[in-house]
């Protein structure tokens, strides 16, 4: 087989966006191992690299080149053939898209349609195809890393697909057999549904442009020894994209204010108002979850004696209905 | 999936095998084909992986090398050196801190002669504390007296591990040898590699261990090692070591050449690319220098006269080789991952000016740039940079800044932090809710407590937005035990999870003040802190209340490594607390065994497969260790069992600020680790406490009491109710781990049992 085009280099590149725990790792090192060693390509393949910790964003690269060639670039891809989107919430943390080649291809994993994706994916040629590999993975009761593989390998069809599913097999037989079947499926279903789109917005086609990102602070404005003098500012950031489909959601009828919510939280994600009852003492009160910062561990859910906490399905509506905002100390702006 | 080449030699075919693995994982593979006697190790990123494949490996029963988990890098070098002493063939790998932390044991390892393999994964050394790849630790090893091999891809890892051993063992040299490669993009990327089908292959070039030098193995032949000198004596010592240091050469051209003929891979002194006529070139350490290649051919295509110096070798430097290199060169960029502060110029740019310094008819003129520090990416286009630096002072026949560095840049003023929120202390944190009374008859404190919805008026000492894993127990936990501490606090992190998702810079989610410091060294630190702050006040130089609590907070790998510096501090009886979250191992480097693992216990140094069943020992009875240093409270909690650990912390707050120092450990659930449901995070600490596995007492003025027994609630579990929950554990619970599961059980109902004597009779 030969790869479908290559750049100056001779490189055919895939970055994968996604979150720790998805399993983006092993499904670039599959991709790549097939590639290298199944189609006989030169391959590479590494990730972004961090500590070991789930729900943080995660890329993971893989480059592909003629056998003869000899690949030395060491350096994430900024300029990929192909990216594949993990998880949806990505888009509005992660500049995913950034750097996509003309007639580049964006794979996402959404159980929304092309029109609904439209709206927020600015791609001006290319192909944009869907997977919802969310929802294979929990029919199947596999992961969603396997279901994305099947799409990618629809996608890279210079790749063997018996190549991946040898390696299921090889993964899976010893240790846990009943997965074998399992995993094929999920694999074949991402393959098979995979709904591929053309899209053609602008009259001139042109490469998705690209910034390397980096830290905004520079020499002169870094304090001196890496000490941090704003305490706190961590709650500027927003965990939504952790969570993997699942919230707390609180009825305020059936709670009991008895605080075991928050005692188990590892987010701090709960909000409590002070009110001064008929009998004129302070009462707190728990008035709604933050969900800036909930990575939907639904601990608190387990917790809940009342069972005003339940685990509902994450909708911009279920959000809607618990979400409250605590109050910090801001300072104010000028 | 695998291809296989062929090579003939001497009427020998030695298959290779064409295989698609990391630079960690060709250290391993050789290590494992050479099966070396022992290793000793501590895990730290990114070198940890060495010690994890090799424990894979050995659960599959593939190599005999005993791994041993040290208590920390000085640890393991002692583990190494005491090993090597017997002639045994010793392997050991680290990084950055590691490095230095057992750096005092180097020159020992060399000058005492013994020989030894180390694969140092370089990283950016401390502070500020950065776990990705530069060369800031390399430069640590250069005056050690370990010949330095450098490995720029996953092929050169698994090839010069091999050629490694070979050397150190030469009699002409018995010298440790160090192969350098870099941190992430060598450890850690995939690329094709080829190595040997057949193990013996390997076993057969290395040759057997060599036995001829003195050694300790025969009680026939007794020797006396590491004897104190004076300085004839050292000096001659010395001497011998630097000839051997030099005669390493040599060897290795010799060893590598036979190697070439194995494998039809060659490794000169230096690796030169396109430097037959080069007028510019670059000259780079490992990874970055293939990087440059690429662009070294770009920039000929424009008729431009680039090329590429790599060393293969740093000690002995190949001074010659590299004078030879640069004859025709006008202007040399080089290029370093570290600098030698204030010595205008980073260590190797010396080196090698010092080298052309001695060819007279040399004109090469030398730039210095220090770029990618702390695992900053080296792209294409900086190396194009960097040439094009070269050919600006080729053309102008000038180079106006000699030495500088690359890659930094000013920043923008409306960008630098701003204070997000009003500094939060003092009465903010008190609620005036806690009722603490002594109870001079018994000895000890009678503590009443506000309920936990009181307690949520009380603000949360950590911001929200930290990167923990979604259903962490160390993060409730911890602010679960704040909320029993009234007013202000000083924290210090020993570097772990709660350090690490807490301070990503640029962001913080600690509200009040908090230190890092390395975590073999929290304890003391925090101890002259805390001196500090109230020799200040007794001074007059300081004008803050007297109710400031001194907390350290450790993981227990902390506690592992750290131990002396926690008994230190607790026999100094300072006015601290320490604070141990203990989730049953190193879950920030990847979940290698701690010592407070539980036997059988699944990590990724203590795997399950035929040979082995999970950790080898039991855990680690940390609390009665600190009891007894007899100070005045330790204490047991879980967040399962909220009103208990406040208490506890109230406790603690009275201690640490009228007696001493207190010492505390909270079991934590790491689900990402354990293999547990975010969702059952307490679950399964109620469960730790109610199998006796995590008994909740206190030891109060050297009286244990237990809080909460089991038993008597009629809530005992057994051992397996626990087990049941985590991934990692679960295997206990099958038929053939019987035996396991029963040492693991009787060793919790001996601790128990022990523990309710104590709690019946106070002398105890």
């Amino acid at each position: 087989m030969e790869l479908p085009r290559t750049n100056e280099l001779g490189y055919f590149s895939i970055r994968l966006e996604s979150i720790g725990g998805l399993g983006a790792n092993l499904a670039g090192k599959m991709l790549a191992e097939a590639g290298a060693l199944g189609s006989g390509f030169n391959g590479v393949n590494f990730s972004s690299y961090g500590s070991e910790k789930k729900g943080s964003p995660v890329k993971s690269f893989v480059l592909f080149s003629d056998n003869e060639i000899e690949i030395r670039s060491h350096s994430p891809i900024e300029e990929p053939d192909v990216i594949g989107v993990f998880h949806e919430a990505l888009f509005k943390t992660t500049p995913v898209l950034s750097g996509l080649q003309t007639d580049g291809i964006v794979l996402i994993n959404s159980s929304k349609s092309i029109e609904q994706l439209s709206q927020f994916i600015d791609l001006s040629q290319g192909k944009i195809a869907i997977i919802d590999a969310h929802s294979i993975a929990l029919k199947e009761k596999t992961r969603v890393n396997t279901a994305m593989l099947g799409a990618l390998f629809r996608i890279c069809d210079f790749l063997d697909p018996d190549d991946l599913l040898q390696t299921i097999r090889k993964t899976f037989e010893k240790k846990y057999p009943e997965l074998v079947d399992a995993n094929i499926k999920t694999f074949n279903r991402g393959y098979q549904e995979v709904k591929i789109h053309t899209v053609k917005n602008s009259i001139t086609a042109q490469k998705g442009s690209f910034t390397r990102e980096r830290s905004e602070l520079g020499y002169l404005t870094q304090e001196i020894g890496g000490v941090i003098s704003t305490q706190g500012n961590s709650l500027l950031r927003d965990l939504a994209s952790s969570r993997q489909g699942f919230i707390p959601a609180l009825e305020k009828e059936s709670c009991i204010n008895c605080a075991a919510c928050d005692a188990v939280c590892p987010d701090f994600c709960f909000v409590w108002e002070e009110r001064i009852n008929k009998r004129g003492k302070k009462r707190m009160l728990l008035t709604g979850i933050d969900y800036q910062y909930c990575k939907g561990c639904l601990k608190c859910v387990e917790a809940c004696p009342s069972n005003a906490l339940r685990k509902v399905k994450e909708s911009d509506q279920t959000i809607s209905e618990s979400q409250d905002r605590i109050t910090f100390p801001l300072i104010k702006g000028e | 999936m695998k291809t296989v080449t062929e090579n003939k030699l001497f009427d020998q075919t030695f298959e290779q095998i064409t295989t698609f693995e990391s630079g960690n994982e060709m250290a391993a593979i050789a290590a494992a084909q050479i099966n070396y006697h022992i290793m000793g190790y501590f895990p730290i990123t990114p070198s940890t992986e060495i010690a994890q494949y090799l424990d894979q490996m050995k659960a599959r029963g593939e190599h005999d090398i005993q791994l041993i988990p040290a208590d920390g890098e000085h640890g393991s070098a002692g583990i190494c050196y005491g090993a090597a002493l017997t002639g045994a063939r010793v392997i050991n790998a680290t990084s950055a801190n590691g490095l230095m932390y057992m750096l005092e044991q180097l020159p020992v390892q060399s000058g005492t002669r013994f020989p030894m393999v180390m694969n140092l994964v370089t990283r950016s050394i401390s502070g500020p504390l950065d776990i990705r790849g530069d060369h800031s630790d390399l430069y640590y090893a250069l005056n050690t007296g370990w010949i330095i091999l450098t490995a720029r891809t996953p092929q050169a890892v698994y090839d010069m591990n091999i050629l490694a051993l070979k050397i150190a063992e030469d009699r002409r040299v018995r010298l440790p040898v160090i192969v350098a490669y870099d941190g992430f993009f060598t450890s850690h990327q995939k690329r094709k590699v080829n190595y040997f089908k057949d193990k013996q292959v390997v076993q057969n070039f290395v040759g057997p261990a060599s036995t001829d030098a003195p050694l300790i193995r025969d009680p026939k032949k007794p020797i006396t090692i590491g004897a104190h000198m004076n300085g004839d004596d050292l000096l001659n010592n010395h001497y011998q070591q630097s000839e051997a240091l030099y005669r390493a050469e040599a060897v290795f051209l010799e060893i590598a050449e036979s190697f070439n003929l194995l494998s039809k891979r060659h490794y000169p002194l230096l690796d030169l690319y396109l430097m037959d006529d080069a007028e510019i070139a670059l000259f780079l350490l490992n990874s970055a220098a293939e990087t440059a290649k690429d662009v070294a051919d770009q920039l000929r295509t424009q008729g431009i006269k680039a090329g590429v110096i790599s060393p293969n070798i740093i000690r002995p430097f190949p001074a010659e080789a590299i004078r030879k290199a640069l004859k025709k060169v006008s202007i040399l960029l080089i290029g370093e991952r570290a600098d030698s502060y204030g010595a205008h110029g980073p260590n190797l740019t010396h080196e090698v000016k010092s080298a052309v310094q001695e060819d007279q008819q040399n004109n090469t003129r030398i730039i210095s740039r220090v770029f990618g520090l702390g695992g900053k990416d080296f792209y294409p286009d900086d190396a194009k940079h960097f040439f094009f630096e070269a050919l600006a002072a080729l053309d102008t026949k000038q180079i106006a800044k000699p030495f500088d560095y690359y890659g930094h840049y000013p920043g923008e003023v409306n960008q630098a932090l701003k204070p997000v929120i009003e500094p939060q202390h003092g009465d903010m944190f008190k609620t005036g809710l806690f009722k603490l009374t002594e109870d001079a008859e018994h000895n000890k404190i009678d503590v009443k407590i506000p309920s936990l919805r009181e307690l949520t008026e009380k603000p949360k000492r950590l911001a929200p937005g930290h990167g923990a894993c979604p259903g962490c127990g160390i993060l409730s936990g911890l602010e679960l035990f704040f909320k029993g501490i009234e007013g202000d606090i000083v924290v210090l992190f020993q570097t772990g999870c709660a350090y690490v998702v807490t301070t990503g810079y640029p962001y913080t989610s600690h509200k009040q003040t908090m230190i890092h410091n390395l975590f073999q060294n929290g304890p003391a630190t925090l101890s002259g802190t805390l001196e500090a702050f109230h020799e200040l006040k007794v001074r007059g130089e300081l004008d803050v209340s007297d109710d400031v609590t001194f907390i350290m907070i450790t993981g227990d790998g902390g506690m592992d490594i750290g131990m002396g510096s926690a008994i230190g501090t607790a026999l100094r009886n300072h006015r601290l607390i320490m604070l141990e979250y203990d989730n049953e191992g190193y879950m920030n480097t990847g979940s290698q065994m701690s010592y407070s693992t539980p036997i059988g216990h699944m990590t990724s140094t203590s795997n399950i497969g035929r040979t082995q069943s999970g950790k080898s020992m039991h855990h680690k009875d940390t609390v009665q260790i600190m009891a007894a240093t007899h100070m005045p409270y330790v204490f047991t909690g879980s967040e399962a069992f909220p009103h208990d650990l406040i208490k506890k912390a109230a406790k603690a707050q009275w201690y640490a600020q009228n007696v001493g120092t207190v010492y505390g450990k909270l079991l934590m659930t790491c689900p990402m680790n354990w293999r547990t449901d975010d969702q059952y995070g307490t679950k399964v600490m109620e469960a730790a406490v109610n199998s006796c596995f995590f008994p909740l007492y206190e030891v109060e003025n050297g009286c244990t009491s237990i809080t909460y027994n089991p038993e008597q609630k009629g809530a005992k579990l057994p051992i397996e109710s626990w087990l049941r929950f985590m991934g990692k554990a679960k295997h206990l619970l099958k038929d053939s781990n019987k035996p396991l599961l029963f040492a693991f059980e009787k060793e919790v109902e001996k601790r128990w049992a022990k523990l309710k004597i104590k709690d019946e009779l106070a002398q105890l």
